[in-house]
């Protein structure tokens, strides 16, 4: 189904993607932005004499920090070679819809991996100051959380990366999406009938995330992540699909 | 079929080392059974790219109208018609860019609808303005490009370096495409077609915004890469096409207006007077039009309003039937007789220029006959 030289070539437009993104300052600029950011809540939240050595109020508040983040990673994916042209290239190579948004997507989540990287450090600060070393379990647990939420939001923004040659409206409409998903899920879901508050609690992306920042790593949350993940992806690649009938 | 016929490429197949193309021995209509993969056919009996009655719209944009053509093997064939004649829509369709409303494009015997990706596999595709990555240095990308054409290793690295001294980029491999000039961009583009050896090139409008220095180097370079290859080129410079091109394919308004090799094409002028004259009254225009068409041994007279009252006339004798000297004087006897006011009257030169105009005012050619095999197979 997936052969292997459609796996070499998904990967080679991975990593052409994520090497991409360091060689634009809007790459290097949302790294600083987020790494800067957890810095800030670290300095906040975390860094406090006498509170508990964790790092759980940062990954409380991951979905929201993802929220601008992974959609300013996202836009550029397939909107820019939209916009230059050199879509047509891409599309007229021997690649497979699925293999071009899995490559475009993976790339996306090496530099979601490379920027979390840049948290690290942070980790190593906590480790140092607290007496005794915090427990490792619920800092890796909230690592995994933010990585399968930063996935999940990718997706989001390579779908609307492919709908439209523009990043501004694929940024703004990922974006948009998102803080409707996460404002119904939690806000919307207290005044909604019981039958829509159902369906709206199953699809919750923040309650997930608690399970997770208290060190329980529940497989039914990480299957929630990751089907809807390549749900998403999917979506994606009959959107390139469909492009070539427009 | 034998066994035999489908591992063995024809010794006539115009290229080296694309077995997986050859799809068919047999004369058949039905595109379905030349479509396994390996079932080779002679070249000679086929053409390289076959379109068939294309019809593509945008909007209420009739782009293509029932398109059909051939490209034969080993040759290059300039796609020709003027900004918006649907030649882009036409190479985008045949590459696989875009799909189409109705019927089919085969590409080495393969159905683009059926083989997308393998069929674009043996396709080198140069888009117009030769789009491509500007934050890349040049190797990068052509490396990048070899990767997902699927070679690795040693062979991309070959392939690489192969195609940076064909079209002399050495200078400027280590260099950000963004920082190249346009003639510089124009050879990347035209170095990533050919990276992976395919035999078939399709060069979208590769002279468009150069200079003429740089327009000579490109149209040398073509020829160089059209060396045992099928080249389809689009363009709507005139000697650029004259210059490069064995056969032609013109397309106005969406429609074919004439396909055939140049040397036929342009024969087809040698027989012509150009002739633009003032008349007083239409109907003195249209009776010495008729006059015309009824001398013994003119063919045909296709009749243009320039403006107003003058007339542009093209006269397209048979030299079997009449002499040229003696049929000028009958043509200007009854010019004279309509009291018209001759501007212009010469044998028109063979030319791909006169052809051209000549196409264009005639407009497209009858719609082709459909085959059994020739509805839609998008």
């Amino acid at each position: 189904m997936f052969p292997l030289r459609s796996i070499g070539q998904t990967w080679t437009i991975a990593w052409r993607e994520f090497v991409a993104m360091f060689r634009v300052p809007v790459g290097w600029l949302v790294l600083a932005l987020y790494v800067g950011l957890w810095g800030v809540m670290f300095v906040q939240f975390v860094l406090v004499p006498g509170a508990p050595a964790t790092l759980r109020p940062l990954f409380a508040t991951a979905a929201w920090l993802m929220l601008p983040i992974a959609p300013a990673i996202s836009m550029r994916l397939v909107s820019d070679e939209l916009r230059t042209g050199s879509y047509e290239l891409l599309a007229t190579a021997p690649v497979g819809d699925l293999s071009l948004t899995m490559g475009k997507f993976l790339g996306a989540a090496l530099y979601l991996l490379a920027m979390l990287a840049g948290t690290l450090p942070l980790v190593g600060v906590l480790m140092a100051v607290s007496q005794p070393a915090p427990d490792v379990g619920p800092i890796l647990a909230g690592y995994l959380s933010v990585t399968l939420l930063g996935l999940l939001f990718l997706a989001v923004g390579l779908l609307a990366s492919c709908l439209t040659p523009s990043q501004t409206l694929s940024f703004l409409g990922a974006m948009l999406a998102l803080l409707v998903w996460l404002l119904a899920t939690t806000v919307g879901r207290a005044r909604a009938p019981d039958s829509v508050a159902q369906i709206l609690a199953a699809l919750a992306i923040t309650d997930r995330l608690s399970g997770f920042a208290k060190g329980v790593i529940d497989t039914g949350d990480v299957a929630f992540f990751l089907v809807l993940t390549a749900w998403f992806v999917l979506a994606s690649s009959i959107a390139i699909a469909v492009r070539r009938w427009l | 079929m034998r066994q035999s016929e489908a591992s063995v490429v024809p010794a006539s197949w115009p290229r080296i080392g694309i077995p997986t193309l050859a799809v068919s021995s047999e004369s058949t209509n039905q595109p379905e059974d030349r479509n396994h993969p390996d079932r080779p056919y002679p070249p000679a009996r086929h053409p390289m790219i076959e379109v068939r009655n294309l019809h593509k719209t945008y909007g209420r944009l009739h782009a293509l109208a029932g398109v059909s053509f051939d490209v034969p093997p080993g040759q290059v064939t300039g796609l020709l018609g003027a900004n918006g004649a649907g030649k882009s829509t036409t190479i985008r369709i045949i590459t696989g860019y875009t799909a189409p409303d109705a019927g089919w494009v085969r590409v080495g015997g393969l159905l683009t609808s059926q083989h997308s990706v393998r069929v674009r596999q043996h396709i080198g595709y140069l888009p117009e303005s030769a789009p491509t990555y500007g934050e890349m240095p040049v190797a990068a990308i052509l490396s990048y490009r070899a990767s997902l054409h699927g070679l690795r290793g040693k062979a991309r690295q070959r392939a690489v370096e192969r195609a940076i001294d064909t079209c002399v980029l050495g200078a400027v491999r280590k260099r950000r495409v963004g920082q190249l000039s346009k003639g510089y961009k124009q050879r990347v583009g035209l170095a990533t077609a050919i990276l992976h050896d395919p035999p078939v090139l399709i060069l979208d409008e590769p002279s468009n915004g150069l200079d003429p220095g740089q327009i000579t180097e490109t149209r040398s370079l073509i020829r160089r890469l059209a060396e045992g290859r099928t080249v389809l080129v689009s363009s709507h410079i005139l000697p650029e096409i004259e210059r490069t091109c064995d056969r032609l394919v013109m397309l106005a308004r969406g429609q074919l207006c004439a396909q055939g090799s140049l040397k036929d094409l342009l024969s087809q002028g040698e027989h012509e007077f150009l002739c633009e004259s003032k008349f007083q009254t239409h109907e003195a225009a249209t009776r010495a039009a008729a006059a015309v068409r009824a001398i013994v041994g003119v063919q045909g007279l296709v009749a243009r309003e320039m403006d107003g009252l003058v007339m542009r006339w093209r006269v397209s004798f048979d030299p079997a039937q009449a002499a040229e000297a003696p049929l000028r004087g009958i043509i200007a006897r009854e010019l004279a007789l309509a009291q018209a006011e001759v501007r212009l009257f010469e044998r028109e030169k063979a030319s791909l220029e006169s052809l051209f105009l000549k196409l264009m005012e005639q407009g497209p050619l009858e719609a082709p006959t459909q085959g059994p095999d020739e509805g839609s197979a998008a």
